[in-house]
């Protein structure tokens, strides 16, 4: 069912599905709200929102069931939402902030009265707008406006292509301040009329799954990987739909020889999550969502068309906004190509990429999986320094040491790629919540 | 409990959590938040037996920060002096 609103979503499975569960929570053990509980609570709390008066209110979102009825309610109530992650640093967070035009804060006390001061005046014309933040994977962080009709548009397109039945359970352990912990973890469910069980943090995503007993989870791959080793799914677990990040071919491999179906996803902040999803077969190969139209730039940029789910733009950037929608198509800065049954295959990302001096290209994934691989160690990146590449190394070892141990792997290489030297450093790299690289961030760091 | 004995549980409860580790030498400043020692996700199952062992609630906001055996035990002996 395609739905417009929030509202409407949580109206017509009230009407279908009364005593049905809508979330599955933790409350001195496992308790539920139907969905007619769950829209009652969101229309009351939507009445008190709008008496007080406030335009744009900060989610410093924890995944509560408190929180979600917050979201839902400040949308129903007209307010510009802005989801913010509540383990950002506090300096960020005011940045944040004063840069989206917040009057009001939700979220742990604390917090809230720490930030209080960053308040802003709030916004005039902001009814609509729900404000998610990119992973700042090479860049800073930017505002991505979109809205509920895009966001419903998203769990509609991903329930066509992977429908959830009523009897299902999703269980959503993501952050919902990402646009795909918030559509695959949460409305992908409510607007299938699943069950969705509210994740209790990080402390418990290593008995979640035995509490809650889904029969479906959304993960990134670094969550996936963590359940799998351990064995900490329960049987009755049915989908996985991983997402948010590239997932090796062992990890896929694993999880479909514990019977696990996995689906893989791809999509933006930008697009309200995904736009292509693998269904069957090679989780690899993304069948595109019934929405969007996807095509191929000359250099193999992924173009994607998505009327009912881009973004109306980044949030008072308009010059950032007209570098990547141009005339209504979205320049993803990622790669791809099609099979012959015209699925689509990611195959890097543009921005993950280092032009070197004598015109050619590194493309980091593939480079630094070749490094991993040599060195049997993941936590490492690639940086420019003096137009030539250089490992960065978090952990244990000398840099001459690691040269001397990658140099086999180097020789396979044109001269140019070739690491000019490495940087061990003592401390994690640095990583968005979904665990990719902060490159800007990184290069930033080093040059310091 | 004296500091030394809380670096010594937390020790305990690295090793458990990660065999393979019995052999490293775990000072006061050892990094142990990185993939050589115990990955990201590995460290949120350190901490959470941590709070478990020594009944304290480390907030989340703070897991980041902690990066040496030191950083955990200032964290843990914080935690132990709000109780």
């Amino acid at each position: 069912m395609r739905f417009q609103s929030f509202e409407e979503m949580l109206s017509y499975w009230a009407e279908r599905k009364e005593n049905g569960p809508a979330l599955i929570f933790d409350e001195h053990g496992k308790s539920s709200w139907s969905y007619a509980e769950f829209l009652r609570r969101v229309r009351e709390r939507a009445e008190e929102l709008r008496a007080g008066g406030k335009t744009c209110l900060g989610v410093l979102a924890d995944g509560s069931r408190d929180c979600v009825v917050e979201i839902f309610a400040a949308v129903m109530a007209g307010l510009q939402l802005v989801m913010l992650d509540e383990n950002a640093p506090e300096e960020l967070l005011r940045r944040l902030i004063v840069y989206t035009d917040i009057d009001a804060l939700w979220g742990d006390e604390d917090l809230c009265e720490e930030l209080a001061p960053a308040l802003t005046a709030g916004v005039k014309d902001g009814k609509g707008k729900i404000l998610f933040f990119t992973s700042g994977t090479t860049e800073q962080a930017k505002a991505v406006v979109l809205t509920e009709q895009s966001l419903c548009a998203s769990a509609w397109n991903g329930g066509a292509k992977l429908p959830l039945q009523p009897e299902d359970t999703l269980l959503c352990l993501l952050p919902l301040g990402h646009v795909f912990g918030f559509v695959c973890g949460l409305l992908w469910g409510l607007s299938c009329g699943a069950a969705v069980a509210l994740g209790r943090g990080a402390r418990h995503y290593g008995d979640d799954c035995a509490f809650f007993e889904p029969t479906a989870v959304s993960v990134v791959p670094l969550l996936l990987g963590f359940l799998l080793q351990r064995r900490l799914t329960n049987p009755g677990l049915k989908l996985v739909l991983v997402g948010a990040g590239d997932c090796p071919a062992q990890l896929l491999g694993a999880a479909a020889a514990m019977g696990l179906r996995v689906s893989f996803g791809y999509g933006l902040t930008e697009t309200s999550s995904g736009v292509a999803i693998s269904v069957q077969g090679d989780p690899y190969a993304m069948e595109v969502c019934p929405d969007d139209t996807i095509t191929l730039a000359e250099d193999g940029e992924i173009l994607i068309e998505a009327p009912t789910c881009v973004m109306q733009g980044y949030y008072k950037r308009p010059a950032d906004t007209a570098a990547v929608l141009i005339d209504g198509v979205l320049h993803t800065g990622d790669l791809g190509r099609f099979d012959e049954e015209g699925k689509l295959h990611i195959t890097g990302r543009k921005k993950d990429m280092l032009v070197l001096p004598d015109g050619t290209k590194l493309y980091l994934p593939e480079y630094e999986a070749r490094l991993m691989q040599a060195l049997g160690h993941t936590e490492l990146a690639v940086i420019l320094q003096n137009s030539r590449p250089v490992l960065v190394y978090s952990g244990e070892g000398e840099a001459e040491e690691l040269l001397r141990r990658l140099r086999p792997a180097m020789e396979t290489l044109p001269r140019g790629q070739q690491l000019a030297g490495a940087i061990v450093v003592d401390e994690p790299l640095p990583r968005t919540a979904t665990g990719k690289i902060k490159r800007w961030e990184l290069q930033q760091k080093m040059e310091r | 409990m004296n500091r030394q004995e809380i670096l010594d549980k937390i020790r305990t409860v690295i090793l458990d959590c990660f065999p393979d580790m019995r052999d490293m030498t775990m000072e006061e400043d050892t990094v142990v938040n990185t993939e050589t020692a115990i990955d990201s996700m590995g460290f949120i199952l350190v901490i959470c037996k941590l709070e478990a062992l020594f009944d304290i609630k480390i907030p989340q906001r703070q897991w980041s920060k902690l990066s040496t055996l030191g950083d955990v035990a200032d964290a843990v002996q914080k935690a132990l002096e709000k109780k």
